[in-house]
């Protein structure tokens, strides 16, 4: 037991002595947090006031319709409204100039006589329904036919990307469709009152019929709203935990190649016992960078306007994914570390292989948004299972008992990648000659 | 010399995987208690093999080894304890300074506190390494590293030392203090067991060699008593050339 805690010691001193390889482990994943959590909420989030996005606004209709959608995207809080460039109205060539040099993201433009259109078709559909009344003279409605439907054009920077266009046409649709609706039904009703003139038009106030309601089901008594810090405090806290080994298989191999292996193994101290003491040290490394990295989320994001991390009660679900992940990285630390014969090796395939698992697992990317063939490799990931352990806890309140499917399979990771290095190193010696 | 055999070798056989030739073929030795016992030979004779073997670093394909009468396939953990190992690399951590080193090394050997503290401080003073002592083992000299290395070997007072290629690329100075100390320590009851490239210092230091090629055993007496017994080569060195040929072996 004492030899274990000398050997303990020595491996402490060593990471300590490694400046790099600690900026690795906990500079590198704290920056990520933050400034993934920063870009990701002033894309689409709560630092909207201070990053609306401009749009190049063209009304060539000048009517209801353009007047409106005007009125409608200047009273968002996600838009500024840029109607003249140099103090001069933009029209739609200046307005595709400008989106064309990239100086602006986003223009729209209202053709002319758009509202008048929609009156016509209105006034056609108002007649056409009154003449199954048997109101009007046979062949009226012959000469009459709808006018051909106009484009609103929305013109983007090629460089957006395609998940915030969706977005922005999405909102540019509700407005329009909104606002044709309410023309329709005030359009028709002025329409009667036109043809009838002893019918006396009511106020109506248009209403919607349906209404949305988002809705977060959860295993929490009281559902919470999700946040952009709920996916990367976990997210890139994994990340960080695999990245474990960089400083793992460099300090396997330097022992190696600096032949301190070899006085280490004609020592009377067992191999498993000096291995056994540099995984203590690791797994409490990792552990150390998940709690610094949660609580990173709990009390540093919100220096930034960024919503805290709510733990609540859920301390001990947190401890156990969180030591199963450890110890499923530090497998993947201790397998590469036995397998590659230099530093270099160790290095670059130890990144470049995180990178890949972490992209394959959702931490760059989410899951739902790969083909089918990439979700099903992606459940293969370890980076994934540790992710959806940290989701079950943190988006839907999940316990102990929620994540034991994430947690038996990164525990069995760990099992697999230990055997294997101990099986690899019985077949080549560690020693160099 | 004693006449006390401390370490017997018996038709030991070792073939590396994927070699047709065996690394050392069926060689026999004893080792007496007290002596300072050169292993000689040129690139791939065989003399890392057999100190790797006898470190237990290995498992030999056939053969015995005893030292101080235990056998390295039964009670390998208790002559752990009994040698020290001084490997040709340089067997440090470079980022750790000299004491954290020594101090590592000494509690494998299960030495700790004070006892150790003042035995890793006496060792760097005859080494002329004090007042380094807390600075980082990168920051030494090609020859306060040998130095140090073979500190590290010899911390825990052990019976039997095997010493590969002490003092090869350093300067004179390290190594004249590196040859005195193992000769004190041998008059003091440590074994040594050495391999070396160097025949002046074999021939001076050493009261038995044994001149190994291609894993054999192909002489074995006292230095001057092989050069008395082939009086045409004048020197340690030109017997050896004579018995291992001139030709140049790359391992």
């Amino acid at each position: 037991m004492l030899k274990f805690l000398y050997a303990c010691r020595k491996e402490l001193l060593l990471l300590l002595r490694d400046r790099a390889g600690l900026a690795v482990l906990f500079i590198m994943p704290m920056a990520l947090i933050i400034l993934m959590s920063l870009f990701q909420e002033i894309g689409w989030g709560t630092l909207v006031m201070e990053s609306r996005i401009k749009i190049l606004f063209v009304n060539n209709d000048k009517d209801t319709l353009g007047l409106n959608i005007e009125k409608g995207l200047r009273s968002s809080s996600y838009f500024i409204i840029i109607d003249s460039i140099n103090g001069k109205p933009i029209t739609k060539e200046v307005a595709r100039d400008a989106v064309k040099k990239g100086n602006y993201l986003i223009a729209v433009v209202i053709p002319d006589g758009v509202t008048k259109s929609i009156r016509t078709n209105v006034r056609v559909m108002v007649t056409n329904t009154l003449a199954g009344f048997g109101m009007y003279k046979q062949g009226i409605t012959n000469n009459l036919s709808f006018k051909q439907t106009d484009t609103v054009t929305i013109l983007f920077d090629p460089t957006i990307r395609s998940s915030f266009k969706s977005a922005v046409v999405s909102s540019i649709k509700e407005y329009t469709y909104r606002i044709e609706n309410e023309m329709m039904f005030g359009t028709f009703n002025q329409e009667i009152a036109r043809q009838f003139p002893m019918y006396k038009p009511p106020k109506i106030d248009y209403r919607e019929a349906l209404t949305f309601r988002e809705e977060f089901p959860s295993y929490r008594l009281v559902e919470k709203m999700p946040n952009t810090v709920q996916h990367n405090v976990p997210a890139w806290t994994i990340f960080a935990m695999f990245f474990i080994v960089i400083p793992l298989t460099g300090s396997l191999i330097k022992e190696r190649e600096e032949g301190s292996l070899f006085r280490l193994l004609s020592m009377p101290v067992s191999y498993a016992e000096l291995m056994l003491a540099k995984c203590a040290v690791y797994f409490l490394v990792c552990l150390l960078q998940c709690a610094l990295m949660i609580l990173s989320g709990m009390y540093i994001l919100p220096l930034f306007h960024i919503p805290m991390l709510e733990i609540g009660n859920q301390f001990f679900p947190i401890l156990v994914i969180s030591i199963s992940t450890a110890l499923a990285a530090l497998g993947f630390g201790l397998m590469i570390g036995t397998v590659a014969t230099t530093n270099q090796q160790a290095a670059a395939f130890g990144s470049v292989s995180i990178v890949i698992l972490g992209a394959m697992g959702g931490i760059w990317v989410p899951i739902f948004l790969m083909p089918d063939i990439m979700q099903q490799i992606a459940s293969y990931s370890p980076l994934n299972w540790a992710l959806h352990g940290f989701y079950s806890i943190f988006l839907r309140g999940g316990g102990v008992i929620h994540i034991l499917p994430q947690t038996l399979k990164l525990l069995l990771f760990f099992v697999v990648t230990v055997l294997f290095s101990i099986i690899y190193r019985q077949i080549k010696s560690p020693i160099k000659k | 010399m004693s006449d006390q055999i401390i370490i017997r070798i018996k038709e030991l056989t070792k073939i590396y995987k994927g070699s047709e030739e065996p690394a050392i073929n069926s060689i026999s030795l004893d080792i007496y208690k007290d002596e300072i016992f050169g292993l000689l030979g040129p690139n791939g004779a065989g003399k890392t093999t057999t100190l790797s073997i006898l470190c237990g670093l290995f498992t030999p394909n056939s053969g015995t080894v005893s030292i101080d009468g235990l056998d390295t396939r039964s009670h390998l953990h208790e002559i752990k304890q009994l040698i020290g190992v001084v490997p040709q690399e340089v067997a440090l951590y470079p980022t750790l300074t000299a004491v954290e080193n020594l101090t590592f090394f000494g509690n494998m050997y299960n030495l700790k506190g004070r006892f150790l503290r003042e035995k890793i401080m006496e060792r760097l003073k005859v080494f002329g390494l004090e007042r380094f002592a807390k600075k980082k083992v990168s920051t030494y000299s090609g020859g306060m590293t040998r130095r140090l290395n073979l500190i590290a070997g010899l911390l825990h007072d052990p019976k039997v030392v095997f010493l590969d290629e002490p003092t090869v690329g350093i300067d004179v100075q390290s190594r004249i203090v590196i040859l005195n100390y193992l000769q004190e320590i041998n008059k003091a009851g440590t074994t040594i067991i050495y391999t070396s490239h160097y025949m002046e210092e074999a021939e001076n230091l050493c009261s038995r060699v044994a001149i190994m090629d291609r894993g054999r055993i192909i002489s074995i007496g006292n230095p001057k008593e092989l050069v008395d017994e082939h009086p045409e080569f004048k020197n340690l060195e030109n017997l050896f050339l004579a018995l291992t040929g001139k030709d140049l072996r790359d391992g």
